[in-house]
């Protein structure tokens, strides 16, 4: 009977590895995020891939002082419950792929577990229980309810936070108190996608191919959207009276606002994933086929092309006279905005591909400009802080826990 | 290896679950999708099963001569064991011939479940890796993004029992109508207890895999029972569902 049993036992515990390994490690399922960077007053605002956030001081960071030093510096790791299987109430770790965004002294973030937090640094510098509510600090919804995934950045416009919700609605919110001011009705396909403002008007594009224009005052949809045959993967960039974003079908569409058919479209080969850059006419647009191209804003020409390798994640910043792209693979690129030529290089001067460095992992968060410097987030937790004229890492800090490094 | 992997099996059956999907209505276009290939593969491998059949339906034709034996040499097994093989040569069967078209049939299911795994990306991780796998095909760029939802099912989610049931259910009418009597007592125990065992397995497998997934084993299941039936020659063993227990009762 023993020797019947241990044989099942055997033979199913053989069957559920199997199917765990195949299934598990070919596809991975759990969110982990990849979180970009802000700059506010001098303090850097980053959502870490263990689910912390994180407030860094670059001087701190080249003082080596102890984290987090006293000069502005916290974590705060929020916690929601858990929505496994469990016997008693137990809560678990965020992922979060949205930016901070820092507006009058407070970061708002929205969290892939559903939740939007208001953080006041003061509060989590104190490491005060969250919220700290006579701080203006809030989480929405204010119960251990959570909403929908959220992927975007939230969008602030005065006293109001806007974000987009993976059940297809744009939340608006109070920014002091974190109240519901309203949501719009269901536009669709879930947004993944940060809502652009322009004149008192919310542009977001959706997964269903939609362009959708909503008053910023109540959220009622205004009389001109744009319908496209495929869905839109890429949040929209406006630059004057046109819309920007990638789709599906790798292409990159300029839509004119009031238009029913795309001003031009630009084929590449693969998506456009990440918001485009659009600077004084030119459209610069990093792909997932390895290249950034820079496009004439009006007619859609190809002014230039860079190779970057291998996929181009995150957006394209603009550093003063050059363009600073990070492929998914690692290396970072300072690229002349006119030309598409590196201006610099380390070792490797001369070629087209301008290698400034290697970060050695994964980059697909959103970079950061600020004073010369370029920050960037990678997916094993280390914020690069990489000095545009020099085109050199000036210096590095690992965000991982203390336990974990 | 990997790579060859995805190149040659993984990638063209994604690519061609997406294409598919794109070709359906699109409030049932995934689910249906995951419906329709299920069939295609099945029909593709339906000489491979029928080979799996006979088999099975051979071995079920010995069940009295192998009880017969069992009587006769019960209390030798090396003898017992002797004549079962010998019996097996004489009736021109191999006991593993059943074994043979299963491991055939494993990549393709392999490659089948990764292939709904992926092409359900619930994160945004999982659509970046999808990009990579796809073809410039516009059918495939015009199918995205999927449709999760599937009659009351969210594809992408898990955790429906209803779901769990059926699934559990239409594996054990399965494995009770192809599972072969055997005249060892021991192997017709174990065997009883994976009946019962695996439909539970399954069942719980329901409930922390996407329901993608599920529909995937249930339309399977559903098909081994159909192939049992109408080519197998009827309900098999789930007529007499108690067999095992009345021969122990006749002990």
């Amino acid at each position: 009977m023993k020797i019947k049993i241990a044989k099942i036992v055997i033979l199913l515990s053989f069957i559920t590895i199997l199917l765990f390994s195949i299934g598990c490690t070919g596809v991975q399922r759990e969110p982990i995020g990849f979180s970009g960077v802000n700059s506010y007053e001098g303090i850097l605002y980053i959502g870490t891939t263990d689910g912390r956030i994180v407030a860094v001081n670059p001087e701190s960071r080249v003082d080596r002082e102890v984290f987090p030093s006293p000069d502005g510096e916290w974590e705060y790791s929020p916690i929601v419950p858990s929505t496994g299987w469990s016997c008693s109430d137990s809560s678990a770790p965020v992922s979060i792929y949205g930016t901070p965004v820092v507006t009058d002294g407070l970061a708002c973030i929205g969290i892939y577990n559903g939740k939007v937090l208001m953080m006041n640094p003061i509060a989590r510098n104190s490491n005060l229980p969250f919220p700290q509510q006579r701080d203006e600090e809030w989480s929405y919804p204010r119960t251990d309810e959570l909403i929908a995934p959220i992927v975007g950045s939230p969008a602030i416009l005065d006293d109001i936070v806007y974000i987009s919700c993976s059940d297809s609605m744009i939340y608006a919110l109070d920014r002091r108190f974190g109240d519901e001011l309203w949501k719009s009705e269901p536009l669709g396909d879930k947004l993944w996608v940060t809502p652009v403002i322009k004149d008192d008007v919310l542009y977001v594009s959706t997964f269903d191919g939609h362009i959708y224009t909503l008053s910023a005052t109540d959220g009622d949809l205004l009389p001109w959207s744009f319908k496209s045959e495929t869905g839109f993967i890429s949040s929209p960039a406006i630059y004057e009276d046109i819309i920007i974003v990638g789709s599906f079908d790798r292409n990159l569409h300029a839509v004119r606002i009031g238009d029913n058919t795309p001003l031009w479209s630009f084929a590449a080969e693969n998506w456009f994933w990440g918001t485009a850059l659009v600077d004084d006419g030119i459209v610069y647009a990093g792909c997932l086929d390895g290249k950034v191209y820079a496009l004439d804003v009006l007619t859609g020409d190809k002014i230039w092309e860079f190779n970057a390798g291998e996929s181009v994640v995150s957006s394209p910043i603009m550093a003063d006279d050059s363009i600073v792209v990070a492929s998914e693979a690692g290396d970072i690129f300072i690229v002349d905005k006119l030309t598409g030529r590196g201006k610099s290089v380390m070792g490797l001067e001369g070629t087209d591909e301008d290698i400034v460095s290697t970060t050695g992992a994964i980059i697909r968060s959103s970079l950061c400009y600020s004073e010369g410097i370029v920050y960037v987030h990678t997916q094993n937790d280390v914020l690069f802080a990489i000095d545009v004229e020099q085109a050199n890492i000036s210096w590095m800090y690992s965000l991982e826990q203390e336990q974990d490094k | 290896m990997t790579d060859l992997w995805y190149l040659i099996i993984v990638d063209p059956t994604l690519n061609g679950l997406i294409a598919l999907s794109g070709a359906l209505p699109k409030q049932v276009q995934f689910g249906l999708a995951i419906i329709l290939l299920t069939v295609t593969v099945r029909i593709i491998l339906l000489p491979v099963s029928l080979r799996q059949l006979k088999s099975t339906k051979a071995m079920q034709s010995l069940h009295p001569k192998m009880q017969e034996l069992q009587k006769k040499h019960g209390r030798n097994k090396q003898k017992l064991q002797q004549e079962t093989m010998k019996l097996y040569k004489e009736s021109g069967i191999n006991p593993i011939g059943c074994m043979g078209p299963m491991l055939i049939q494993f990549p393709v299911w392999i490659a089948l479940y990764q292939s709904i795994m992926r092409a359900l990306a619930t994160t945004p991780e999982n659509l970046l890796d999808l990009s990579h796998r796809l073809y410039s095909w516009e059918a495939v760029s015009h199918a995205l993004p999927l449709n999760n939802n599937f009659l009351w099912l969210d594809l992408a989610g898990s955790g429906d029992f209803f779901l769990a049931i059926l699934v559990g259910g239409s594996m054990w009418v399965q494995q009770k109508m192809t599972t072969a009597p055997s005249a060892d007592p021991k192997q017709q125990s174990t065997a009883q207890s994976m009946q019962i065992m695996m439909p539970f397995m399954f069942g719980a497998f329901v409930l922390m895999f996407p329901s993608g997934l599920a529909i995937f084993w249930l339309i399977s299941n559903l098909i081994g029972i159909a192939t049992q039936y109408f080519l197998g020659g009827g309900w098999g063993n789930l007529t007499n569902p108690f067999s095992s227990a009345e021969s122990k009762s006749k002990k």
